[in-house]
């Protein structure tokens, strides 16, 4: 399963974050290797979201160091934006650009920031709507598609940057249930075709079947990590055999 | 009491005679107002304290003090400044149109800019968050993402705001400036007819409001038709 | 600086006459938004149109237009009506401090009109029919439920319209009130510095509208204080 030979995509060692009083990072390490699926879980409030987003730094970490692709996160703006081209995130609210329609939503970043010509990048654009199954939705408008839909649209948005790695800040969280399948599949099929991903989430059934490993985060800290059957049938801390009875009760 | 309707008649067409100078110190109070305002903004979030400062004082003068006071200031203070007769504006600033022009443009500034920063404040930090996470720069987000969303939320406050400043056009009459409310009042004076004249002038007024309401919807109309398209 | 001295108590007098004009108004202001909004929000469809008609015309006119018509239309009739009784009366008026004052009332109200109506709709008429079920009248629903919810909405634009009003006192000036702008052009006239004036003028309406602001703003916080106790 781990492949101590291939690169890592995403270092982070003892990273910490404070919003104002408050920890939200605790000394938080992390190795992803090119090709891992990571699913981070944990209660509300455990800096889940707050860790991801450092990663392309929406979030800017305090101390510590994050090494993106190669490329170690600090202040120097130019850096930024070349490693965010490189780093797709999807939202819990989708965030779609309401003024575009969906095909002018994922050729955007394209021909701005990769400068593509509008021919190439509404090939791309096309290629990814395909792959997200809704092609025929292109020149509508977000607010004339469904949750599920417009979700599928900003993985797809995400995938025409090319990128190495895929976050996921609680992709269905916020979908009607009947719709949370459409947005998983889709996840899935892009983890089997090799992409790195780190996915916060609560749905288990997806850990279980896509993750290589799963991490477990309460108060800032990373308390367990372990592939899906050690994490599920042998939780090792206490905190997280809490954690994983209130869940899995459901 | 009686309505001279002849003198109605008669009045109308020599107010419309002033509608020109009307327009012009709305033109282009509007649109150098509108330049004006777009670099105050600019300057508001730019982030920097030297250049947010400033703007937010200037705002705060232009906003709290009464905008006849501000044409005064212009128009019969200026001139007691050396340095102002002396610069190369003086033939501008000499002439009642220019001052005007000036007060009006430097007023509608400040209230346009906030007008617009309310816009840009409106626009959903999730998708300046998803631009960002596309890798668009800082000047793309702006341009792209946030200013069409902005313009949008802006447009009802700034209809009122012309209208405002339309209205503000008749206090250039106080400078001796022969616009609609110019002409009416040097008739009034002739002719003691307070109600004839005045009734006739606001109800010009009344319409060249209703136009510009109607401009200003169609325009809102135009770009809304992304939002909840009954499909 | 020099040239100030002597004049300042006259301006002082003048700004004393300005708070006057301003609370006058202020009070008419919020009698003519409170029953103009309930024109608006009743079943009668005279009293909707004549309100509607109320805000479309004052929001519509220029407000020196408004000034200058209420208060030259005023004298003539009077005038006209005195002249009846005895024809040796060439010109009576009604105060310039009570024309004005009603006219720019007026104005303001118009927008005040608005703003209630609004307001009084953005009560959750959830928390309305908690207070009936609870058995409480119609009018104790209104006090105690409606107005406390509907004056938390209204304050924030209602503000701006107190800031409004001070600045439109500005113009009574002009119908020869004797405020601070009067008190400016006497001075101007024995000093010949205009600029300094119109500053001073400037800087006491800047005065004014801050202690409007200010006043607004502890108001709000103690409108919003259950909501502060939240976080």
């Amino acid at each position: 399963m781990s492949d101590t030979g291939r690169a890592n995509a995403i270092e982070m060692e003892n990273v910490n974050k404070f919003f104002g009083g408050f920890q939200a990072l605790k000394n938080v390490s992390l190795s992803v290797k090119v090709g891992e699926r990571i699913v981070v879980c944990g209660p509300s409030g455990s800096g889940k979201s707050t860790l991801i987003r450092c990663i392309n730094r929406l979030e800017e970490h305090d101390s510590g160091k994050i090494v993106v692709n190669g490329h170690e996160l600090t202040g120097a703006v130019k850096d930024i934006d070349a490693v965010r081209s490189e780093v797709g995130m999807v939202f819990q609210s989708f965030n779609l650009f309401p003024h575009l329609t969906i095909i002018q939503n994922l050729m955007l970043a394209p021909r701005l920031v990769r400068k593509s010509s509008k021919s190439e990048a509404r090939d791309t654009a096309m290629k990814y709507l395909e792959r997200v199954k809704i092609p025929e939705q292109a020149d509508k408008y977000p607010s004339q598609l469904s949750g599920g839909q417009q979700q599928r649209v900003a993985i797809a948005r995400a995938l025409c940057m090319n990128p190495l790695v895929m976050l996921f800040d609680e992709p269905t969280s916020a979908l009607d249930p009947e719709m949370i399948s459409e947005v998983l599949d889709v996840m899935t099929d892009l983890a089997r075709e090799g992409m790195t991903m780190i996915c916060v989430t609560h749905e288990m059934g997806f850990a279980r079947s896509v993750a290589d490993n799963v991490v477990f985060m309460d108060y800032g800290e990373i308390v367990e990590m372990n592939p899906p059957e050690e994490f599920f049938d042998h939780p090792r801390n206490e905190r997280t055999k809490l954690f994983l009875s209130q869940i899995l009760s459901h | 009491m009686t309505f001279d309707f002849a003198l109605i008649a008669d009045s109308i067409p020599k107010m419309l005679m002033g509608i020109g100078l009307t327009f012009q110190l709305l033109f282009l109070s509007a649109v150098l107002g509108l330049v004006l305002a777009i670099t105050l903004l600019l300057m508001r979030i730019s982030g920097r304290w030297y250049l947010s400062v400033p703007t937010m004082v200037y705002i705060y003068i232009f906003r709290g003090t009464p905008i006849l006071v501000q044409i005064f200031i212009i128009y019969y203070g200026l001139p007691q400044l050396e340095f102002v007769r002396d610069s190369i504006f003086w033939p501008i600033l000499r002439e009642p149109f220019g001052c005007a022009v000036l007060a009006l443009t430097l007023n509608t500034g400040a209230y346009v800019s906030e007008i617009l920063r309310g816009g840009v404040l409106g626009v959903d930090r999730g998708l300046k968050e998803a631009g960002a996470a596309l890798g668009l720069s800082a000047r793309h987000r702006l341009v792209y993402i946030t200013a069409p969303i902005a313009i949008r939320l802006a447009l009802p406050a700034y209809s009122n705001d012309v209208i405002s400043l339309m209205k503000s056009t008749a206090l250039a009459s106080t400078i001796t400036l022969l616009d609609m409310m110019g002409i009416a009042r040097t008739i009034v004076a002739e002719t003691y007819a307070p109600y004839e004249v005045f009734i006739s002038l606001m109800v010009i007024y009344l319409v060249l409001t209703w136009m510009i309401q109607r401009s200003f919807g169609w325009m809102e109309k135009r770009m809304s038709r992304h939002i909840k398209v009954e499909a | 600086m020099e040239d100030i001295t002597g004049w300042w108590d006259d301006f002082f007098w003048g700004s004393v006459a300005v708070a006057q004009i301003f609370v006058t108004a202020l009070i008419m202001t919020v009698l003519f938004g409170l029953i103009g909004a309930a024109a608006k929000l009743s079943k009668s469809p005279v009293a909707k149109s004549i309100a509607s008609g109320y805000t479309i015309v004052f929001r519509g006119t220029p407000e020196i237009l408004v000034l200058l018509l209420f208060y030259f239309g005023s004298a003539v009739t009077l005038t006209a009506i005195a002249q009846i009784f005895d024809p040796e009366i060439k010109f009576i008026d009604i105060p310039p401090f009570w024309a004005g004052s009603l006219a720019i009332a007026l104005i303001v109200g118009s927008y005040a009109t608005e703003t209630f109506r609004g307001a009084f709709l953005g009560v959750e008429p959830g928390q309305v029919e908690a207070g009936r079920a609870l058995g409480l009248s119609g009018l104790q629903t209104f006090i105690y439920v409606r107005v406390p919810a509907m004056w938390r909405l209204a304050l924030p634009p209602f503000g701006n319209h107190m800031l409004s009003l001070i600045k439109d006192t500005a113009l009574i000036s002009i119908i020869g009130m004797q405020e601070t702008l009067f008190v400016a052009e006497q001075a101007i006239g024995t000093t010949g510095k205009p600029f300094t004036m119109y500053i001073l003028v400037g800087v006491i309406y800047l005065g004014f509208s801050t202690v409007i602001t200010l006043s607004v703003m502890m108001l709000e916080k103690y409108a919003n204080r259950h909501l502060e106790a939240a976080r």
